[in-house]
C-alpha cells in the first residue's frame, strides 16, 4: 500500500514508517515459531523414528501405521465420534430450547441467564471434580435416591465401561449448554420484530412462526455453536482427565489422553506426534473455511 | 505561481485508477469546493492533499514548495473531517489543543490560543465538557476550532456539514463564509452537495469519475459548464436538457424543438460561430429554469426573450415560485413562474424563453459547443501555469 | 424487539409451564454447586452416612482448613495454598503481557495496515484454534532448552505465546470499529504511533481491556493441559493440584476436603464471572464469531 517515504522524509519519518511493523514483529515471531514451527517439528517426528528420545531418522509412516493399527487409538476415535456427536446435538438443541423459552418476556431473565452460564466459567477439572462426586455409584446420586425412598435406583455409569463415556457428555453438555445458548439468544435479539408481527397477523400459529421463519434464520448461530463445540469437543482432555481419567480401563479414551499418555507416560513420541497432526488435521479442515467466511470482509 | 497548485495527479489503489491527472491551482485567500458524485475521487484528493493517502503520480506544491513526501503533520494544514474526530477521552480544550502540545508550544501559550479560537467559535462554556456531551452542531465547532487553534496555512473540509440537520447545515454554512471573510484563509472544501458548493466558493472544481469536469467561480460553472454533466449535476432544480436540431429558418440560425403543440423554434443568439457547425445536426439544448418564464416576468433588458405557447403539464408551487411543468423535445422541462401566476394543468401558456442563457452541447461526446474564444478564457488557470 | 411475546400473556397455564421448565434447568444448573459447597462443610461420617443433597447437620469448616494447608498432595501434604498463589504468580504476568501484545497488534492490524495485513491476521487468529497438543512435545523440549521448564515462568511464557491470538482477535475487532477519522486527525495533529494509541485509542478502550483481562484470567486460570505437561511437584497450578489431590489413590477419599479444595479453585473465575459476567459473556461471544 504505502511506499517507504524518499530520503526527503528523513530518519523519523522513516522508523515512523516501519514502527508499526517493528511493533508487530514480536508476536508475530513467536507465533510463527511456536506456532507454526512446531507444527511442522511435530509433523516431522511423526514420520521418524522417536521414542523417549527424538530420533530424527526418517521411517516414513511406520509410525502412523502402528497408530492406526492401534486398539486404544481405535478405541479413542470411537470415543470422540460418541462423545463429539451427542455432545453438540444435546448442546445446540437445549440451548436453542433454553433460550426460546428465555425470550419469552420472563421475570428474573438475567438471574436465569446467570445461573445457566455459571458453568462456563469453572475449570473443567472442577466440573469433573465435581460430577464424579455427584455421580459416585457409592455415595452419589444413587445413594441420595435409596435414602430418599427410590431404593431401586441405580446408576453407575460412571463405573461402567459401556456407559462411562455418557457421564462425560453429561458433565460437558452441563457446561456448555449456557454458552450456547446465550448465543442464540443473541441471535433471537437480532430478528427484526416486525416480520414476526407481520406472521402474528397472517394468522401463523407461535410454532410454525419459530419453525418457519425464526429458527431458519439462526442459520449462521447454528453454524457457530457447531464449530465451538466441535473445537471444544476434539480438545476435551481436562474434563475426561478429572472424571474418569480414561478409565475404566481405557474406555473413556479420546485422541486427546491418547495423545498425552503416548508422549509422556508411554515415551512413544512418534505415535503420540502422529496422532496430535490427526487432530490438527481435523480441526483445520473445520475451522479454515469457518474463520474464512467469517473474516471475509463484504466488498464494498 | 499559484499558492496551491496541483499537478497532474494521479491515484492508484492496486489496478483501479482513481484520480486521473488532476490539475488545480488556486491563489491565497480563495475557498476552493471540490464538488462530485460520490466516488468521483475528490475525498481521495483532500487527503492527498494532507498528506493522509500517498500521491502515485504528479506533484503538489503549497507555496511553492513540492510536499509530496512530507508528513501531514509537516504540511502546517489543518483538517475538519466529517465526523468531527474528536478524541472521545478529551475534553473540548484538551481536543483543540491537541495539535500545538504535539507540537511542544508551552502550556500558558496554548491555553491562550485555545481560549481564543474558543471565543471566535462562541463555545468557552464547553471547554471542560467531553465530546459525548455536546451535540451535532457544538462538535462541529470544536473540530473547526481544532483546526483554526494552529492558524494553519491551509484548511481542509471533508464534506463538514453532512452529519448536521438542514437547519444547522445552513446556519453553519453561513458561519463558516463569515469566518473565510474574516480570517482571509485559504480553504479546500469537499462536498456532494452542489447548493453547498455555490454558496461558499471563489472557485469551484467540478469532479467526476476520478476527472476534472470544469474549474472556474460559481456563476462561471452555473451559466457556463463544460458539459452535460456539470450542466445537469449544478443547479437546483437542475438545468433542463432537450433534444434540438440546428437548421437555418429565413437566413436565421435556428434550434428547432419538437413538442405536442407543434415544434419550437428558437433562435441562436450565444455561440453561434460554434454552432454554425453544426447546421442540419442535432444537439441536446440547456436551459436553466429561471431562464424558461412567464413573459410578464422575463427579463428583456439583460436578455433576450423569445416566447411560445405551450401546453402546462403539471403546476408546483413551492411558495417562493411556481414551478410549471411543459413537455418539449420529448422530456418534461422546468419553467420558473412567478408566484400566482393563474396557470392549470392542462391549459394553454406563453412561455418567455431567455434564448442567450441557452447552451448547446454535442449528443455523443456530451461536450459543450462553444466559440472558441470564449473556450480559451474559461480554461482553468492551472492548465495555463503548466503550459 | 424479539419474538417476545410468543406465547400469549395471557395464556395463564402456558405461562406457569414455562416457568416451571426454566426453574427445573436453573434447579439442575446449581445441583452439582450446591453439592459441591454442602459436602465441603460436612464430616465425612456424615457424607459416609446419607444424603448428599441434604444440609450438614454439623457445620464444620475443617475440610476447607485442611484443603487450603494440610491436605496431602504427592507427597506433600501442605493443602493447595502453595498451587494457588503458583496460579496467581502464573495468571498476573502472563494476562498483562499478551493483553499488550494483543493490543499493540490490533491496532497496528486495523490502523496501520501494511501489505499482507490479512495473512499476518489470518495465521495468529488459527493459533487460538490448534489443538495444543500439536506443540506439547516441542514445547516440552524447548522450556528445556531455556532452562525455564518445571517452572511457574515457563507457564507464563506459554500462555503468553498461545494467548496472543485471543488477545489479537478482541483488539483488532475492536480497533477495527474506531474511526479510522480519529486516528488521521491525530496524524494531522503531530501526533506519532504510540501517542496516538496512548493518548486517543487506550484511553477509549477500557471495556475491550475488560474482556480481554477476563478471558485471559479465566481461560488461564482453569488450564490444566499445559499445567499437567510442563510442571510437576510444587510448581503445578491449581488445576493440576486438585486432580492430583482428588484423583490420588492412596487413602480414603476425603471428599469433604477434595469438594473444598475444588471450590478453592473455582472461586476465584466464579467471582469475577458474578462481578462482570457481561464482559464474560462478550469475550465468549467474540472468540466464537467476529465482534
Amino acid at each position: 500500500m504505502s511506499k517507504p517515504p524518499s530520503s526527503r522524509g528523513g530518519a523519523r519519518e522513516r522508523l515512523q514508517h516501519w514502527l508499526p511493523r517493528l511493533v508487530l514483529s514480536p508476536s508475530f515471531v513467536l507465533v510463527l515459531f511456536f506456532v507454526y514451527g512446531f507444527i511442522l517439528w511435530t509433523t516431522y517426528i511423526s514420520f521418524s523414528g522417536s521414542g523417549m528420545m527424538p530420533d530424527y531418522t526418517w521411517v516414513g509412516t511406520r509410525q502412523w501405521s502402528r497408530l492406526w493399527s492401534s486398539w486404544t487409538w481405535g478405541i479413542a476415535l470411537h470415543n470422540i465420534w460418541v462423545f463429539g456427536l451427542l455432545y453438540i446435538v444435546t448442546c445446540t438443541v437445549l440451548g436453542l430450547l433454553l433460550a426460546i423459552l428465555l425470550d419469552q418476556r420472563i421475570r428474573a431473565e438475567g438471574t436465569l441467564r446467570t445461573i445457566y452460564l455459571y458453568p462456563m466459567a469453572l475449570s473443567f477439572i472442577v466440573t469433573g471434580t465435581a460430577w464424579q462426586w455427584f455421580l459416585n455409584p457409592g455415595l452419589g446420586l444413587e445413594r441420595t435416591m435409596h435414602s430418599l425412598g427410590w431404593e431401586s435406583f441405580s446408576f453407575n455409569w460412571l463405573i461402567d465401561a459401556n456407559m462411562a463415556i455418557y457421564t462425560v457428555v453429561i458433565a460437558a453438555v452441563w457446561q456448555a449448554t449456557g454458552f450456547i445458548m446465550a448465543m442464540f439468544l443473541a441471535g433471537l435479539r437480532g430478528i427484526d420484530g416486525e416480520m414476526i408481527k407481520a406472521a402474528q397477523i397472517d394468522g401463523a400459529p407461535t410454532w410454525k412462526i419459530y419453525g418457519r421463519i425464526i429458527i431458519p434464520q439462526l442459520r449462521p448461530v447454528f453454524l457457530s455453536a457447531i464449530v465451538v463445540l466441535a473445537h471444544l469437543a476434539i480438545k476435551s482432555f481436562d474434563l475426561i482427565v478429572a472424571m474418569t481419567g480414561g478409565g475404566p480401563g481405557n474406555a473413556t479414551a479420546v485422541p486427546a489422553t491418547f495423545m498425552y499418555s503416548y508422549a509422556f507416560s508411554r515415551n512413544e513420541m512418534g505415535i503420540a506426534a502422529a496422532s496430535a497432526v490427526f487432530m490438527l488435521a481435523v480441526i483445520a479442515a473445520l475451522i479454515i473455511p469457518y474463520l474464512y467466511s467469517e473474516l471475509r470482509e463484504p466488498r464494498s | 505561481m499559484s499558492f496551491l497548485h496541483i499537478n497532474n495527479i494521479h491515484k492508484r489503489f492496486g489496478e483501479t485508477h482513481v484520480l486521473k491527472g488532476i490539475d488545480i491551482a488556486i491563489e491565497k485567500g480563495d475557498f476552493l469546493v471540490l464538488v462530485g458524485p460520490s466516488g468521483c475521487g475528490k475525498s481521495t484528493l483532500l487527503n492527498m492533499i494532507a498528506g493522509l493517502d500517498d500521491i502515485s503520480e504528479g506533484d503538489l506544491l503549497l507555496d511553492g514548495e513540492r510536499i509530496n513526501d512530507l508528513h501531514p503533520s509537516r504540511r502546517d494544514i489543518a483538517m475538519v473531517f466529517q465526523s468531527y474526530a474528536l478524541y472521545p477521552s478529551m475534553t473540548v480544550a484538551g481536543n483543540i489543543g491537541f495539535g500545538l502540545e504535539m507540537r511542544k508550544v508551552p502550556k500558558a501559550e496554548r491555553r491562550e490560543a485555545v481560549r481564543r479560537a474558543a471565543e471566535l467559535l462562541q463555545i468557552e462554556n464547553l471547554l471542560d465538557r467531553k465530546p459525548g456531551q455536546l451535540s451535532g452542531g457544538q462538535r462541529q465547532r470544536v473540530a473547526m476550532g481544532r483546526a483554526l487553534v494552529r492558524e494553519p496555512q491551509l484548511f481542509l473540509f471533508d464534506e463538514p456539514l453532512s452529519n448536521l440537520d438542514a437547519k444547522l447545515r445552513v446556519d453553519m454554512r453561513t458561519e463558516i463564509k463569515q469566518l473565510h471573510q474574516r480570517l482571509g484563509t485559504t480553504i479546500v472544501y469537499v462536498t456532494h452537495d452542489q447548493i453547498e458548493a455555490m454558496t461558499l466558493a471563489s472557485r469551484i472544481a467540478v469532479m467526476r469519475g476520478g476527472e476534472l469536469q470544469q474549474l472556474g467561480t460559481p456563476q462561471a460553472v452555473y451559466d457556463d459548464p463544460n458539459n452535460l454533466f456539470v450542466a445537469g449535476f449544478m443547479g437546483s432544480p437542475s438545468m433542463n436538457l432537450v433534444n434540438a436540431r440546428i437548421t437555418r429558418d429565413a437566413g436565421v440560425l435556428v434550434a428547432r424543438i419538437e413538442s405536442p403543440s407543434g415544434d419550437v423554434t428558437l433562435p441562436i443568439v450565444r455561440d453561434r460561430a460554434a454552432l454554425e457547425t453544426w447546421c442540419d445536426r442535432d444537439v441536446i439544448l440547456g436551459l436553466r429554469p429561471e431562464a424558461i418564464t412567464d413573459p410578464s416576468s422575463a427579463n428583456r433588458q439583460d436578455g433576450e426573450i423569445h416566447e411560445a405557447e405551450l401546453e402546462v403539464e403539471l403546476v408546483e408551487p413551492t411558495g417562493a415560485d411556481l414551478y410549471v411543468v411543459t413537455r418539449l423535445g420529448g422530456r418534461g422541462i422546468n419553467a420558473r413562474m412567478r408566484p400566482g401566476a393563474p396557470l392549470e394543468s392542462g391549459q394553454r401558456a406563453r412561455f418567455a424563453f431567455d434564448v442567450s442563457r441557452m447552451v448547446a452541447f454535442d449528443p455523443e461526446s456530451e461536450d459543450r459547443i462553444r466559440d472558441v474564444e470564449k473556450a480559451s478564457a474559461e480554461m482553468p488557470a492551472a492548465a495555463l501555469d503548466v503550459s | 424487539m424479539s419474538a417476545g411475546s410468543l406465547v400469549a400473556r395471557r395464556n395463564t397455564l402456558a405461562r406457569a409451564l414455562l416457568y416451571a421448565v426454566l426453574l427445573t434447568f436453573a434447579v439442575i444448573y446449581l445441583m452439582p454447586l450446591y453439592v459441591m459447597l454442602v459436602t465441603s462443610f460436612k464430616p465425612l461420617e456424615e457424607i459416609h452416612q446419607g444424603n448428599m443433597l441434604a444440609l450438614p447437620q454439623d457445620w464444620t469448616f475443617a475440610p476447607w482448613r485442611e484443603a487450603w494447608g494440610s491436605a496431602c498432595i504427592g507427597l506433600e501434604c501442605s493443602g493447595v495454598h502453595g498451587y494457588f498463589f503458583n496460579s496467581i504468580k502464573i495468571v498476573v504476568p502472563a494476562v498483562l503481557i499478551s493483553g499488550l501484545l494483543g493490543a499493540f497488534n490490533g491496532y497496528v492490524l486495523t490502523k496501520w495496515r501494511f501489505r499482507g495485513h490479512k495473512i499476518v491476521f489470518g495465521l495468529i487468529l488459527f493459533s487460538c484454534f490448534i489443538p495444543f497438543q500439536i506443540i506439547l512435545l516441542p514445547m516440552a523440549r524447548v522450556l528445556g532448552i531455556l532452562h525455564i521448564a518445571n517452572s511457574t515462568t515457563g507457564l507464563v511464557l506459554v500462555h503468553i505465546v498461545y494467548g496472543i491470538g485471543f488477545t489479537t482477535l478482541f483488539f483488532r475487532n475492536f480497533y477495527a470499529s474506531f474511526p479510522d477519522e480519529l486516528v488521521r486527525a491525530a496524524k494531522l495533529d503531530g501526533a506519532g504511533f504510540f501517542t496516538i494509541f496512548f493518548r486517543i485509542l487506550l484511553p477509549a478502550s477500557i471495556p475491550i481491556i475488560v474482556v480481554t483481562i477476563i478471558w485471559q484470567f479465566t481461560n488461564v486460570w482453569n488450564d490444566f493441559l499445559f499445567g499437567v505437561s510442563f510442571t510437576s511437584g510444587d510448581s503445578a497450578p491449581i488445576t493440576v493440584a486438585l486432580n492430583n489431590l482428588v484423583n490420588s489413590s492412596t487413602g480414603v477419599k476425603a471428599y469433604n476436603v477434595n469438594m473444598a479444595a475444588a471450590m478453592v479453585a473455582a472461586v476465584p473465575t466464579l467471582i469475577v464471572y458474578i462481578l462482570a459476567g457481561k464482559y464474560f459473556l462478550r469475550g465468549l461471544m467474540s472468540g466464537s464469531v467476529k465482534g
